[in-house]
């Protein structure tokens, strides 16, 4: 049996996905989290000086997706052949071409600034985005809750964590998308998902 | 196996496109290479899955849209996506930092218009981005090659063409960047360029502005 460990900030960020992907799958591993004051004495043990990194037997990878795949596929959550990977794996592009899109605006300094293009992502980018991913929850779904295959995979889990962060923006922001606002319901309610959104820790990221 | 098996559709540029075409090349696959110019892209829009190109599409028309999930998608068909789910984890992880570059460029460097603006930008990205990128990708491949030549293991892999097609990509865009590179990436060029099926495809393909 393999050994993980996830190294990250104290926070859910980039590093949450993998985190509810061993939820998912019911899979141990260790969480370290590093508070900002503990991160310089660390960056030069990481392959590229960042984090998430996941340690496998070992072996360190980088990268967000690259991690959250790799562990999906390890328990099964991935997509039961190639081609449904890579209708999982289409989502997760455009559920992060959306996030790219947020990021510079989240991390904006100027306050009056953030607002106006705050807004303006709301009423012009999101609406794209939301109704792609419901294009493809709809075709690729077959007809179910979920994005691919009728069954539960890491593109629901990602949508899951993205769509928080979608909702602390704007909370109507689903309102119009009944598909959207049903895939996250049937991520929350999977048991081992509530049980570990019930004790994760609370963090300002 | 007909080339009615596999659409790929993309405008006549390398951009987005060329590291599927260049996997299908390694791959000798053969599939309909769909190219239209801006002028036909109004009558293609409508047809793909979310309108954005490039997208592929199987014999049975389900379209998959994303150049990478298409890339990664052919890949592992031709069997260029590592041998085990670690293998392809470590490529996928030099796909996403050259990928994080080649962003880097095309948001900060490609569109601005002013021209002082641009120098600046581009001197900041040969400067910092591409030094700290040309380090980190000789870390990755200190940590994940088996030889020389490859960046996982001892075989080609799909990171080692989109690293090979975006420094070219690159080299055609901003001609400066060639000494950054220095010698450790060239048994890799020089493989690929010597590979069979890839020189062939790279003989007969159309020039393109980028």
């Amino acid at each position: 049996m393999p050994s993980y460990k996830l190294y990250y900030f104290n926070g859910r960020g980039r590093a949450e996905v993998a985190r509810l992907i061993f939820a998912a799958a019911g899979e141990k591993y260790e969480d370290v989290r590093y508070e900002r004051d503990q991160w310089p004495a660390h960056k030069a043990e990481m392959p590229l000086g960042q984090m998430p990194v996941l340690e496998v037997d070992g072996v360190k990878l980088p990268q967000s997706l690259s991690i959250a795949r790799f562990l999906a596929k390890q328990f099964h959550l991935a997509g039961k052949d190639n081609f449904e990977q890579a209708q999982v794996d289409a989502v997760v592009d455009t559920i992060y071409d959306c996030l790219t899109k947020y990021v510079p605006i989240r991390f904006e300094t100027d306050e009056a600034k953030k607002e106006e293009l705050t807004k303006k992502f709301l009423a012009e980018e999101l609406p794209k985005h939301l109704q792609n991913f419901e294009t493809l929850g709809k075709l690729y779904g077959k007809g179910g809750h979920f994005f691919v295959g009728k069954q539960l995979t890491w593109a629901d889990l990602l949508f899951f964590d993205v769509g928080a962060i979608i909702l602390q923006v704007d909370s109507n922001a689903f309102n119009n998308h009944a598909w959207l606002k049903q895939n996250r319901a049937e991520v929350e309610k999977q048991p081992k998902i509530a049980e570990y959104l019930k004790n994760r820790p609370q963090t300002q990221f | 196996m007909s080339s009615g098996d596999l659409k790929f559709y993309y405008f006549d540029l390398q951009a987005r496109g060329e590291l599927t075409r260049l996997i299908l090349a390694a791959a000798g696959r053969s599939y309909e290479d769909i190219r239209f110019g801006f002028d036909k892209w109004p009558e293609y829009k409508p047809k793909m899955i979310l309108g954005q190109a490039p997208v592929l599409e199987l014999a049975d028309g389900t379209q998959l849209p994303q150049s990478l999930t298409i890339a990664r998608y052919v890949a592992r068909e031709a069997g260029l996506a590592g041998s085990d789910n670690l293998e392809s984890a470590k490529i996928d992880a030099v796909v996403d930092t050259q990928k994080d570059v080649n962003e880097t460029y095309f948001s900060k460097v490609f569109p601005e218009k002013d021209e002082t603006k641009k120098a600046e930008e581009l001197k900041k990205f040969l400067d910092e981005t591409v030094t700290k990128h040309v380090e980190n990708l000789g870390k990755l491949k200190k940590a994940y090659s088996k030889d020389e030549k490859y960046f996982v293991g001892d075989k080609l892999s799909w990171a080692d063409l989109f690293v090979f097609q975006s420094i070219q990509a690159l080299l055609q865009a901003v001609p400066e960047v060639k000494g950054k590179f220095g010698e450790q990436f060239k048994p890799l060029m020089d493989a690929i360029n010597g590979n069979e099926n890839i020189k062939k495809y790279l003989d007969a393909r159309p020039q393109t502005a980028f």
